[in-house]
């Protein structure tokens, strides 16, 4: 084939993501761009007003307030929900019988929709009669107001993420399954127990995975809204559970401010790039890549 | 050659999603009716839903021209300002009075002043306050539903002899306080047992400044921080601390859902409570073995002038901007405000009625034992309306924040509220240049 | 002896384990099904009740034909079909697009590919709220509001994720197949669809799988674009059950979620080998 002619046949391959790239993407991108500097609801047409949007953006304590709310989640979250689904991979990769239905037991709650999940944790938190403090208080445990006190709301929910880990968990599962058996024989030659080989083998082998897992996950955390707007209307305790995509969806439809909205959106999008950037920077040395 | 045929696959596969969006735009054509449909969104489901449809059966067999569709909308505000947006709105929507200025402001309801006065539908057929609250710049924008106000519920069974009754039951705020202290105890267990009232639970207690005499917005400028409402706040705010801070929140943190029998007034933690007529059904629903009475919240000493505070809210009809069928949706909406029709609705739904005339029969055999206390505290002067301003949303979300933070000892209610009072100038100012300005 | 009482010691401590975990992660779906059999007023009694004294079966009964008598119809029934029908031709045309998109990013060489595939794993960082408000002024100057198209048309366009996923996978195949197909006189369009697709089925399996679970859940876009009750899906029915003052019957919303997830766990259960396979061998790794 020539390549004038791979060109053509590569570019008509392509086309359906071209389009919508360009037409789902591109476009909304640029219009909410557009919207940052206007001031706009649905109903009326926006109206330029500079940069004011992004000037009220240094001042507006609960934008503020929002952004520290989430980067103190992710911050949390990330790391124990990346632990424990590796822990839980390593786990469901052991051979044992009836691991197809452990594998979907673990998977299960990343089924659960949202609205049903969050009463049940509302009950599992109660400071009174709720679950986990009736179990700490006989382990004679302090038993927090999990739920009423902003000191401990939003570990609430960093806890809770744990159980929202199922797709890392199989695709570090996928990833485990991926490690040559041959180099686990190798490292049993040379005398490794079981860390030592999760220490030298597996936890390399698996490092692209996990920072594919870790960028995804800093990804969707950053965007947390479904738990929080159901477990904690508005944020409280005093608002120590405002995030930033509630704060985003309450100026865009509740206070009907769709362009403060759309620029709070871009800030959101430059915090990801930033941060995912920082993942991979500093992840450059550890990451091992076959080949 | 090649590409001409992946080009052909294309083809194919677009005329294949063509024809599915085809019959798709087909299926979702309405029947054929010779009648004008009238798309009615209401937010109401269950009993709610089942009492209006009554209401919705009477006005299409009551004539033969329009029939209205009533569809239950989850998010109703959110949907109706989208779809409005999307030049396909409903051509009636049942939102809340709250929305009248913000939607009024967005551009997203039809003023009917010009089909109210056609139809002789005007200000005298209504209680003043319910009118005023569907009326922004001297326009009609909706016309009422069901409303609500809030009166104190409390449970007999829990007062001492000298609380018995509507007649000795506190008037002023220094008896109600020493009423607290008396019906509060404690368990065997040391815990919190029964609380006379807390003033965050129970609905209605959100306009607790005008109760002191202050208020939200005062000559049409936002003022959260006056000195009443500082009062205000911090005679809630005391309450965090009256039985330790941590002991309430553990206390309330025992409170079920408000629908249910774990509800703190209906499982006896509460003795009194705040509430809207429509909660006489919640007690008739999961507890009907307590033996209640109503009486106004009390006042501040010294100053009967303020007392038979009342916090008022409204279920409302409007018409979206682009509505298709502005003309028949009216004639429904008017239908509804029809006496007998109302009150007939307003019962269903356990509520006082909006209108200023009230029929004899209403009030006698309403399903709620206290409907004429809260009819005359609706019809009172220190009846209170909800802001009626753009950013009432934030003005809440602001003033909620504050005494969050009071209660958490993270700020005096004097800081809170100042600081409350500062955030909501600015917004108030932005709201103005950006969206009122135009 | 030692090696097989040893093995079987190793077996039971993961058992153990496991099934420890396994509680802890049940513990929401039982739940559930807890709720979904209660009366009403066992729902939100404190403490919790686990097993309730008389179980309620017709729970799942009233569930799906709650407000039938209001409607003229069961609306969960025709959820369903509403949910089926977007599901189908979500997961038709992410497969069908993702995987021609794939195989040009993977497989043909072509100018402003590479720029077009680092543009393309970016749009993975754009946050979904940035996007939500001129979506939607687009599809209402398409005129779609109110209709299934805003759900299912851009699955026919392709996604990053998706894309990223099935490219690593066919970058593994060798390229002399391609080469030999060529030689044999086939055009790059058959070379796509008689030796790529065949070899491509388990990552496919896992992006059909994948846009299954997303469109079978989605909450937000049916909620932002259906507007008629009877277009609604089962994610906007349990929303649905959720009412303004009287109450949420929490028992039958349960139990209509259970009905809702239990699809959902099945096509896991039985899918689960392929999917993760089809995860293994697609190589998230760089």
């Amino acid at each position: 084939m020539s390549p004038r002619r791979e060109q053509w046949v590569g570019l008509l391959f392509a086309m359906p993501w071209i389009l919508g790239f360009l037409v789902f993407l591109a476009y909304p991108l640029i219009s909410s761009f557009y919207y940052s500097f206007t001031s706009f609801s649905v109903l009326r047409r926006p109206i330029w007003i500079g940069l004011e949007n992004y000037r009220e953006m240094l001042g507006d304590e609960v934008f503020h307030l929002s952004l520290k709310n989430t980067l103190a989640f992710t911050a949390g979250s990330v790391p124990l929900a990346t632990v424990a689904a590796i822990l839980v991979a390593l786990l469901l990769n052991t051979r044992v019988r009836g691991m197809a239905l452990y594998r979907t037991v673990f998977y299960i709650p990343s089924l659960v929709p949202m609205v049903a999940l969050g009463v049940l944790w509302l009950w599992v938190f109660n400071g009174q009669y709720g679950l986990l403090n009736e179990v700490l208080r006989r382990l004679g445990l302090p038993d927090p107001a999990w739920l009423s006190d902003p000191a401990w709301a939003k570990w609430t929910l960093v806890i809770i993420s744990i159980w929202g880990t199922g797709n890392a968990m199989i695709i570090y599962l996928a990833g485990l399954q991926d490690v040559p058996q041959s180099l686990y024989e190798a490292a049993e030659m040379d005398g490794a127990r079981w860390w030592g080989k999760t220490r030298h083998v597996t936890l390399p082998m698996i490092s692209p995975v996990i920072l594919f897992n870790v960028v995804m996950g800093i990804i969707g955390t950053l965007q947390t809204f479904a738990l929080p707007y159901v477990m904690f209307p508005g944020g409280q305790p005093a608002r120590s559970t405002y995030f930033f995509s509630m704060y985003l969806y309450d100026n865009a439809f509740l206070y009907q401010r769709m362009g403060y909205a759309s620029a709070m959106g871009w800030v959101m999008f430059l915090i990801t790039l930033a941060l995912t950037l920082l993942a991979l920077r500093v992840s450059a040395k550890h990451v091992h890549y076959e080949g | 050659m090649e590409g001409i045929r992946l080009l052909g696959w294309l083809a194919v596969a677009a005329a294949g999603v063509w024809a599915l969006v085809g019959s798709e735009r087909a299926a979702s054509r309405q029947a054929g009716s010779e009648r004008v449909v009238v798309t009615y969104w209401e937010k109401w489901t269950g009993d709610e839903k089942r009492s209006m449809q009554r209401v919705v059966d009477a006005f299409n067999a009551s004539q033969d021209r329009i029939e209205v569709r009533m569809l239950s909308i989850s998010g109703i505000a959110e949907k109706t300002l989208l779809a409005t947006s999307g030049g396909n709105p409903p051509d009636v929507a049942g939102l809340w009075a709250d929305q009248v200025v913000q939607f009024a402001d967005a551009g997203a309801l039809e003023d009917l002043t010009d089909l109210a006065r056609e139809f002789g539908i005007s200000e005298s057929d209504y209680i003043g306050n319910y009118w005023r609250m569907v009326v922004y710049q001297g326009r009609l924008y909706a016309l009422p539903t069901t409303p609500g106000c809030n009166a104190l519920y409390v449970n007999r069974a829990l007062m001492p002899p000298e609380y018995d009754s509507p007649e000795e039951f506190p008037k002023t705020l220094s008896e109600f306080d020493r009423f607290v202290d008396r019906v509060s105890r404690k368990g065997p267990d040391g815990r919190l047992k029964t609380v006379a009232f807390l003033p965050r639970d129970g609905w209605g207690l959100w306009g607790m400044p005008y109760l002191f005499g202050g208020g939200f917005v005062k000559d049409g400028r936002i003022d959260v921080n006056g000195p009443d409402d500082v009062e205000a706040w911090t005679w809630v705010h005391s309450f965090a601390e009256r039985f330790g801070a941590r002991e309430t929140q553990a206390f309330r943190s025992g409170f079920g859902n408000y629908s249910s029998p774990q509800n703190p007034f209906l499982s006896g933690k509460l003795a009194a409570y705040s509430d809207g007529p429509w909660f006489g059904n919640f007690i008739r629903l999961y507890n009907p073995k307590v033996d209640w009475f109503a009486v106004p919240m009390p006042h501040p000493d010294g100053r009967p002038d303020l007392a038979g505070y009342t916090w008022l809210n409204l279920n409302t009809l409007m018409i979206p901007r682009g509505a298709k069928h502005k003309r028949e949706a009216f004639e429904f909406i008017a239908f509804v405000q029809r006496q007998p029709v109302m009150e007939r609705l307003c019962m269903d739904q356990w509520c006082n009625t909006p209108l200023a005339r009230v029929s004899r029969e209403f009030l006698e055999r309403h399903p709620n034992k206290a409907i004429a206390l809260f009819d005359r505290l609706a019809r009172g002067e220190r009846a209170v309306r909800p802001v009626q301003m753009g950013i009432a949303g934030q003005i809440g979300s602001e003033v909620g924040n504050a005494v969050d933070r009071m209660d958490l000892g993270e700020a005096t209610p004097r800081q809170a509220l100042d600081e409350a009072q500062k955030r909501l100038e600015e917004l108030w100012e932005r709201y103005r240049r950006q969206v009122l300005a135009r | 002896m030692t090696k097989r009482v040893r093995e079987n010691l190793r077996q039971a401590a993961t058992h153990t384990v496991l099934l420890l975990l396994s509680v802890l992660f049940l513990a929401p779906l039982l739940w559930m099904v807890s709720t979904a059999i209660k009366p009403l007023d066992q729902t939100m009694a404190s403490p919790p009740v686990w097993v309730p004294d008389r179980p309620q079966w017709e729970n799942f009964w009233k569930a799906l034909s709650y407000n039938a008598e209001d409607l003229g119809y069961i609306p969960f029934l025709v959820y369903g079909r509403n949910t089926l029908y977007v599901t189908v031709l979500a997961v038709i045309g992410s497969v069908v697009s993702n995987a021609l998109v794939a195989y040009s990013f993977a497989r043909l060489r072509w100018k402003g590919r590479d720029l077009l595939f680092g543009v393309t794993l970016a749009t993975m960082m754009v946050p979904g709220p940035v996007l939500m408000v001129p979506t939607y002024v687009l599809f209402r100057e398409f005129g779609w509001i109110g209709t299934f198209r805003p759900l299912w048309v851009p699955a026919f366009f392709g996604g990053a994720f998706n894309i990223f996923l099935l490219r690593q996978f066919l970058k593994t195949i060798p390229m002399e197949l391609s080469e030999a197909a060529r030689i044999d006189g086939a055009s790059e369009w058959q070379t796509f669809l008689r030796v790529i697709v065949p070899l491509a089925r388990p990552a496919l399996t896992v992006v059909a799988l994948f846009t299954f679970m997303w469109a079978w859940n989605d909450f937000m876009g049916p909620l932002l674009y259906l507007t008629d009750q009877s277009t609604f899906t089962l994610s906007m029915g349990l929303q649905f059950f959720q009412s303004q003052h009287t109450g949420t019957p929490w028992n039958l919303l349960m139990a209509a979620s259970l009905i809702v997830v239990l699809p959902v766990i099945l096509v896991f259960l039985f899918a689960q080998r392929v999917f993760i396979q089809g995860i293994a061998t697609t190589g998230i790794k760089g």
